[in-house]
């Protein structure tokens, strides 16, 4: 830790949780500010930068307290895919004359949300391990989605969330502001709320915390539902972004999602990491692929420099006492 | 979870298992008494059905297989080229050998182990789009064909189009999205670009990135790369679904009608953007008739009706033309294709032959 700040600058680096990560994100940013002579902090790509970040930041901050709790949620693009198939079927759309407006954000997020529950009762009730039960839900839905969908996409027509998905306040995207607040939302739900504190209990020991009387399904199963409304709302917002409806919209979501969850400094052992970590962990992946793309790097290496950075975060956050053997 | 409810889950689960292994033998029976039946099965070996091209191939595949009067499976590899070994050993295993397959592999060295399964099966199969080029199809007996649509034309034409709507025709800047970099038809239409490219010294390529023929992801990198050029004159694209992303980030940036895009495949959103005056061109492969081209010959090549040790080499591996579509012909396009589906002759196998791979 630099000795260029004073003591209490320091201790709120230590305290806070994300201080290695925002200097991560400093540096990141300065490396590509001078590699591309200023343009990667221009207004315009700042703004791309805050509108990319939004949706992962969204799905990162749902995933990540499963993380938490110890387990690990894939079924992102799952939910995702049936979602995104379920607007094609409610929403001003070219193929039938469904048109549920507003009422759509409700619908699709509840049936994110129930998902996400679904999920919760697999891994306490029926005793499946999160990382199966998740897996075998993804498939299950995505097959689902490809299925009632039969492959088509569905173009969607004016609705008032496309307008929303690409508006700005006071030149900050939309969509980024939700991601922030909802961000803001789940941070308190963590440092201040009675359910945030059984949340860390189960991370850090989960023994322990039952013995203690905490209901842990009760709290899982909450977990893996709020989980499932953020996968809601984030399919949501692609449909809208998109203006089109096609299962495959959930493809490719799963992998950025954990790796930012992972960068930003949420242990996969559990018990470690908020939203802060989370959303920011989404705004340093997308930082760091946006400036990739601006820098001209080579497509070729992009793939690796993103897989790098996977496991270089991994392996700097998880509590090895935690785990043991290393399988 | 009290005692009892714990004691009811374990007996559940313990009759549910023993119900699951009564099903898998029932199964492997029926599967059993499939293989002494003399009906050859068709069957279809795709990357997706939740690509609109993809399916394509299924709805062409279900056409022909209601025409002859015979079964048809349809497997999917999920862009996961083990699946798409493992589902074809399995359908082999399944259906004792008697199958005719038409196979768009995963990956273009996926070709080989696909080639080695069914060969010593001794099961004929056709394959399209991708496939290493120093394999041959006539080292296997039993791989009657491996066909793809001219994809080096397919680049050539839609970029020589693009280029015709620059403001200055033949002058400008574009930026490009591939697909999926190990595909054989993305390597073939990116050399078509760069062909045209090079007899197009006024036009210069700023920019490209891989989007994996996937709409969202070539939304965001052409939203990013349109931060680091926002002064294009078009977008090349090497498919249809990549194109539709990138018309929804100039669409976002207030370029929509300024600056075009083109693709590849024929999907029907592309033809309303052709037609709308936001994508330039596109080229129509018709799915439906390779997945009934394909099954046709395998089909023929079991029931002895084609001679595959008797082609000629040029017939064994080779390209057929797709159909060029732009601002011009696109309502015709629609109609002849899209509101109807053509006859397809497939009496002449190689009817459409253009050009052979070397």
């Amino acid at each position: 830790m630099p000795r260029l700040l004073p003591a209490k600058g320091r201790s709120w680096f230590r305290r806070s949780g994300i201080g290695g990560q925002l200097l991560s994100l400093v540096i990141v940013m300065g490396i590509f500010t001078i590699g591309t002579k200023g343009r990667y902090v221009s207004g315009a790509n700042l703004q791309v930068i805050l509108s990319l970040a939004a949706i992962p930041a969204i799905i990162s901050i749902g995933l990540h307290q499963v993380v938490v709790l110890g387990g690990i949620d894939l079924s992102v693009e799952g939910v995702v895919a049936l979602c995104v198939v379920l607007v094609g079927f409610l929403a001003h759309n070219k193929f039938n004359s469904n048109d549920v407006g507003l009422w759509i954000v409700p619908i699709i997020v509840g049936f994110g949300g129930l998902a996400g529950v679904i999920n919760g009762l697999l891994n306490t009730k029926l005793r499946i391990p999160s990382f199966i039960s998740t897996l075998g839900m993804s498939w299950v839905l995505w097959g689902l989605a490809v299925y009632v969908s039969k492959g088509q996409t569905v173009p969607l027509l004016k609705n008032p969330l496309s307008v929303f998905v690409n508006g700005t306040l006071l030149g900050i995207p939309d969509l980024a502001l939700v991601a922030f607040v909802l961000f803001l939302v789940i941070q308190i739900v963590q440092d201040r709320t009675r359910f945030g504190r059984y949340l860390y209990a189960i991370g850090g020991d989960e023994v322990l915390t039952a013995q203690a009387g905490v209901n842990v399904d009760r709290t899982k199963i909450i977990v893996f539902g709020i989980a499932g409304l953020f996968y809601g709302l984030s399919a949501l917002f692609l449909a809208a972004e998109l203006e089109s409806a096609q299962a495959i919209t959930g493809n490719n979501l799963l992998f950025p999602a954990v790796t930012a969850v992972a960068v930003g400094g949420v242990a996969l052992t559990g018990g470690i990491g908020g939203a802060k970590n989370a959303a920011l962990g989404a705004l340093i992946v997308t930082a760091l692929n946006d400036g990739l793309i601006l820098l001209n790097v080579s497509p070729y290496a992009q793939e690796a420099v993103n897989g790098f950075v996977l496991v270089t975060a991994v392996a700097l956050t998880i509590d090895r006492r935690k785990l043991g053997f290393i399988k | 979870m009290s005692v009892k409810i714990k004691k009811t889950v374990h007996s559940f689960s313990g009759i549910f298992l023993k119900i699951l292994a009564l099903l898998i033998a029932v199964a492997a029976a029926q599967s059993v008494s499939f293989a002494a039946d003399s009906q050859t099965t068709l069957a279809i070996s795709i990357r997706t059905l939740s690509s609109p091209y993809q399916v394509m191939y299924k709805v062409g595949a279900e056409a022909y297989a209601k025409k002859v009067g015979l079964p048809l499976d349809v497997l999917t590899t999920e862009a996961n080229s083990q699946k798409g070994l493992t589902d074809i050993k399995a359908e082999v295993a399944r259906t004792g050998a008697n199958v005719a397959f038409y196979i768009d592999p995963n990956d273009a060295s996926d070709a080989v182990p696909i080639a080695k399964t069914l060969e010593a099966a001794g099961v004929y199969f056709v394959t399209w789009w991708s496939k290493p080029a120093d394999v041959k199809v006539w080292d296997y007996p039993h791989w009657i064909a491996h066909i793809s649509f001219d994809g080096l034309a397919a680049g050539t034409y839609t970029a020589t189009e693009l280029f015709k709507t620059f403001k200055t025709p033949g002058q400008g800047k574009i930026i490009a999205l591939q697909g999926r970099l190990g595909d054989t038809p993305n390597a073939e239409r990116w050399e078509g670009l760069q062909q045209v490219l090079s007899k197009n010294p006024g036009v210069q390529l700023l920019q490209w990135e891989s989007a994996q023929w996937d709409r969202t992801q070539a939304y965001n990198d052409t939203k990013a790369m349109l931060v680091a050029h926002p002064d294009i004159d078009g977008v090349w694209t090497a498919n249809d679904d990549m194109a539709m992303g990138a018309i929804q980030a100039l669409k976002e940036a207030g370029l929509s009608g300024k600056v075009l895009v083109t693709g590849c495949d024929g999907i029907p959103e592309m033809f309303d953007a052709i037609k709308g005056g936001l994508a330039a061109a596109t080229i129509l492969n018709d799915g439906k008739y390779q997945a009934q081209l394909g099954l046709a010959m395998s089909l023929a090549a079991k029931e002895g009706k084609l001679d595959v040790k008797s082609l000629p080499k040029k017939y064994r591996q080779f390209e057929i033309p797709a159909v060029n579509v732009n601002r011009e012909n696109v309502d015709k396009i629609v109609h002849d294709y899209l509101e109807a589906t053509p006859t397809y002759d497939l009496s002449d196998f190689f009817g459409q032959w253009s050009v052979a791979i070397p």
